[in-house]
């Protein structure tokens, strides 16, 4: 995506925070909508803040282009993305059977789910890049 | 997989900083592959071999062991 489309991206953002938070001031939303848009206003200014920093400053752009670029950045991001999933459905898998000793069932229901549903976005995803590859 | 990237690289005189910046990639990368920790994709490896003037078997030791 080009520099110049981002940056838009994070004006929008900003704008939206500064509208949500508006909001909340005056009490049209709710304090969840106000606290999300000071949580968008944060990340629209240190987006523009780095973006603005990345045009200008031609040793940090090749630094960053580094960064991103960089295929052991890649591959360590792969690895913690599917670390993570497989964490996420132990973890929730050994919840389901928890809760539903402790006679939540509620919980036990949430987290089986959660299981389920990572279990078939994995499939999905196995199949179209089986496709791919 | 084992490499000669380390020794060649001394030979040539060449900062790590340097070597990284030549071929795209951070500086941990570089000591990553001198360490042994991380093993390039094909075509990280072409443009090592390639930079040092050598053949990728020249520079990456296959083993079958690995």
């Amino acid at each position: 995506m080009k520099i110049e489309k981002r940056i838009y991206i994070s004006v929008f953002w900003l704008i939206t925070g500064i509208v949500l938070l508006g909001c909340g001031i005056f009490d049209i939303v709710d304090s969840f909508w106000s606290g999300m848009g000071g949580a968008l206003i944060g990340v629209g200014a240190i987006r523009i803040v780095q973006f603005v920093k990345y045009r200008k400053n031609p040793e940090y752009r090749e630094k960053v282009e580094i960064e991103a670029n960089d295929e052991r950045n890649k591959f360590i991001a792969m690895r913690a993305w599917a670390w993570s999933g497989y964490c996420f459905v132990m973890i929730n898998s050994v919840g389901t059977i928890a809760f539903k000793i402790m006679g939540n069932d509620l919980l036990s229901q949430y987290c089986a789910y959660s299981v389920c549903l990572v279990l078939v976005l994995y499939w999905l995803a196995y199949l179209l890049l089986r496709r791919k590859y | 997989m084992k490499n000669r990237i380390e020794e060649i690289r001394k030979e040539k005189g060449i900062k790590q900083e340097d070597f990284a910046k030549l071929m795209g990639v951070s500086r941990q990368t570089i000591s990553s592959l001198e360490t042994g920790k991380y093993n390039p994709s094909i075509f990280l490896a072409y443009k090592i071999a390639k930079y040092f003037e050598m053949t990728i078997e020249e520079v990456f030791i296959f083993d079958e062991e690995i």
